[in-house]
């Protein structure tokens, strides 16, 4: 299945600086020209703002002759103040890799077979250590730790989720997108006079403002739970949690001429309409938030079946359908009213022609050409990116693994999407690289993490029919990581220090368990009505009688008084007794089915973590033992008939379990004197770099022995 | 439009705002007054409608 390529870059790279110049420029104006009619988000109760496309246009054009005529002046003032940035620093550049979800048991094991000569050469002339992860051991927590050097109760992000206090649904933890303040309403209409708000759920400072406040540049790519980006000294592309255009976590859209509407549990399905060789349907976007009741804009599509080959028609443009490959990126005007648009990109992929026609469409992203909200610090960064390498996913998790546990694309179609998304992102991190001789470069790569929440289950023998074909497939995931090392090692010179790192391991997902249906079965939470299950987000769930609940991924709430709106546990010594209860009784928990523990540990928030948002925090992390997990319901607040399932989905792989098993990775070119380094150590890691003081709320250390000597790999 | 959004404080309030702040391990006495803020706030703003929230969780791969 092919995908195609994005813009090369060789040309930019040819001519040095001008021709990224030239498209920054461009992306100046083009960007405030566009955004007149586009600026815009849209979202679920969120609508839109936009400005008049004169005075846009108007702005762009003078901001723009503003910074071109004082960039001289300003690169004397940078060039001044960065020599004093780099006065007391052991390295001009700094370097981190990160690898989301590598296993060092893995690694380990690859490494050992001589599949993996990069990371095996990193490790024998520099250093290799397992890293401590967080508690719990979630991509959001741990690279929020990563970012700031301080435990989750100082950062605020103890889960993808929190629960709101007063409904006690969940909600997006690490970003906030609120409705416009002011609203003008015309009968039906409801025009925004404010953007709506968007707020950053994690607390504390990321190394690289403190870093830029030193005056050493900080590029950064993709470290989760940097949406919104947060302006700094230095650029910033966003990442984990980044809505799509719908303002959903990533939305597809199946679409066949045999089946009527549907909703997947992440996506819908959507019929087609056939006339002869012609195919019609409609892409829903987001919902018009300009007119009351409206519904999802739609941009209508056909399918053109009387050539030789498929075609595709879509807003005003037409390309080449070939049936199992991704179309490119494809960007697209949903026309609202008063003639605002917002601008999306999504692929296509044409599953099927015959008998019936079935059609594949990507969540339809944030278009980075034209954001429809901030994506980027500066806003033009991405647009730069954009006009250099074509479009490329802003998703938050754009691999669309929701798409693959429900069949709507099958193994080889995932992994062709999630490969295109590496590419995208090694051509972003590769020019960040080219583009930065002092100051630091810290990039992400999601790739390792969602190949093995799905396919995890062919390397532990849950294959199917399909295990022979997909065996080697984390294998191989291993081996393209460590190609990427070896790339990156290439690019160091003698006064680089490189990281790679990861932020947790991995294990099985084989079962799930669903604690608030043991919490029901031993009377801890309640229904009413006498039900014995409830539905989704607690419904039914009677309040004035429970006394401990779960959402989320990792953690047991306690139902506490005057903390939650209905709370009936008295804070202090009533819920401190309960806490260790429910420890004792969870601890060592046996899975019926065959005796094994399940939860290895039950952690109290108030024993792991020291901060002001302790009160945010789960009262309770569960440590799950390797092959089990909160079960994709338990994790929804819902209470079904069975604590223990089977976990019969493509997410067979997984890591939120009992954090001390499944640390991650930390190889570097440099020596590392800590014996037993953790996450929260590469932020004061980084400072210590740069000679720059960590401040006293950080709590991490350097790794680094004092002023080590030199001893790069490259 | 034009309005500005600072807040002036009295010497001794700052004072122990700052005190506060760094013992309670906030990364600057900012940090902690938006918090505090934003704690009370929250107990009399209305809550964000159900299906909004719901909606913005929709696709989260570690969620059903």
């Amino acid at each position: 299945m092919k995908f195609p390529s994005s813009k090369e870059s060789c040309a930019s790279r040819g001519l040095g600086t001008a021709v990224p110049l030239a498209i920054l420029v461009f992306s100046l104006v083009h960007g405030h020209a566009h955004s007149g009619a586009t600026l815009a988000y849209i979202g679920p109760g969120a609508g839109f703002a936009f400005l008049g496309s004169f005075l846009s246009i108007v702005a762009g054009f003078f901001l723009t002759l503003a910074s071109l005529l004082a960039w001289p002046f300003r690169m004397v003032w940078r060039m001044a103040r960065s020599r004093r940035g780099f006065r007391h620093a052991q390295a001009h550049r700094a370097i981190f890799l990160g690898l989301d979800g590598l296993d060092p048991g893995l690694a380990e094991r690859f490494m050992k077979e001589g599949r993996l000569p990069n990371l095996a050469r990193l490790r024998a002339e520099g250093a290799y250590r397992r890293l401590r992860t967080t508690f719990p051991s979630l991509s959001p927590v741990a690279w929020s730790t990563f970012a700031t050097g301080v435990n989750p109760a100082k950062h605020n992000i103890f889960d993808f989720l929190n629960r709101n206090l007063k409904t006690y649904i969940p909600e997006l933890s690490s970003a906030r997108v609120g409705r416009p303040s002011r609203v003008l309403s015309l009968g039906k209409l409801r025009i925004p006079l404010s953007r709506p708000p968007v707020t950053m759920g994690r607390k504390s400072v990321p190394f690289w403002k403190l870093l830029g406040e030193h005056n050493v540049g900080c590029t950064v790519i993709r470290v989760p739970i940097t949406f919104p980006p947060e302006p700094f000294n230095g650029k910033l592309l966003s990442a984990m949690c980044t809505p799509d255009l719908r303002g959903t976590q990533g939305s597809f859209s199946f679409f066949s001429t045999a089946l009527a509407a549907a909703t997947y549990e992440s996506g819908m399905r959507y019929p087609l309409k056939r006339n002869g060789s012609i195919v019609t349907g409609e892409l829903e976007g987001p919902d018009d938030p300009l007119l009351e009741g409206a519904g999802a804009l739609k941009v209508p599509f056909q399918i053109d079946f009387s050539g030789a080959q498929p075609r595709l028609k879509i807003d005003g443009q037409t390309h080449p359908l070939p049936a199992g490959e991704y179309t490119p990126w494809i960007s697209l005007r949903f026309r609202a009213s008063l003639g605002v648009t917002a601008s999306g990109i999504v692929r296509f992929l044409l599953r099927q022609t015959t008998p019936e026609v079935e059609l594949y469409a990507t969540p339809v992203e944030i278009d980075p050409e034209r954001p429809a909200l901030p994506i980027s610090h500066p806003a033009h960064y991405a647009v730069y990116l954009a006009k250099l390498f074509g479009a490329f996913a802003t998703l938050g998790m754009a691999e669309d693994t929701w798409a693959l546990n429900e069949g709507v694309i099958d193994e080889g179609a995932f992994l062709d999407q999630a490969w295109s998304i590496f590419s995208e992102r090694e051509a972003q991190f590769r020019e960040a690289l080219d583009k930065t001789r002092r100051g630091v470069v810290a990039c992400v790569f999601d790739t390792s993490d969602r190949v093995q929440h799905m396919f995890y289950r062919y390397l532990d023998g849950r294959g199917g029919p399909d295990g022979e074909r997909y065996a080697g497939t984390i294998q191989k995931l291993y081996e393209r990581m460590d190609a990427l090392v070896g790339e990156t090692l290439k690019q160091l010179d003698g006064d680089t220090v490189l990281f790679v790192l990861s932020d947790h391991g991995f294990c099985s997902f084989r079962r799930g368990i669903n604690l608030n249906t043991w919490l029901l079965e031993n009377g801890y939470l309640f229904l009413k009505d006498g039900r014995n299950q409830s539905g989704r987000y607690f419904e039914g769930v009677d309040w004035s009688r429970t006394r401990a609940y779960t959402v989320g991924l990792g953690g047991l709430y306690l139902n506490i008084a005057k903390r939650e709106a209905q709370g009936i546990v008295k804070p202090g010594k009533e819920a401190e007794a309960l806490k260790r209860e429910l420890i004792a009784r969870l601890t060592s928990l046996p899975d019926p089915a065959t005796g094994e523990t399940s939860i290895r540990d039950v952690y109290a928030a108030s024993d792991l973590y020291q901060g002001p948002y302790l009160e945010h925090a789960p009262d309770l992390i569960v440590g799950y033992n390797d092959g089990f997990r909160t079960s994709w319901d338990a994790a929804v607040g819902k209470v079904t008939a069975e604590v223990f399932e089977d976990n019969q989905k493509a997410w067979s792989g997984d890591h939120c379990v009992d954090p001390t098993i499944v640390p991650g990775v930390l190889f570097s070119n440099r020596a590392i004197e800590a014996e037993n380094p953790g996450i929260e150590d590469m932020a004061p890691t980084a400072l210590d770099l740069f000679g720059v003081p960590a401040p006293a709320w950080m709590e991490g250390k350097s790794i680094l022995a004092p002023r080590a000597a030199k001893g790069a790999a490259a | 439009m034009f309005g500005s959004n600072n807040i002036k404080l009295s010497p001794e309030l700052w004072e122990r705002i700052k005190r506060v702040s760094e013992a309670g391990g906030y990364s600057s006495p900012q940090e902690f007054v938006e918090h505090v803020l934003d704690r009370e706030l929250k107990k009399l703003e209305d809550a964000e409608s159900d299906a909004d929230i719901v909606k913005k969780l929709q696709g989260l791969g570690y969620l059903d």
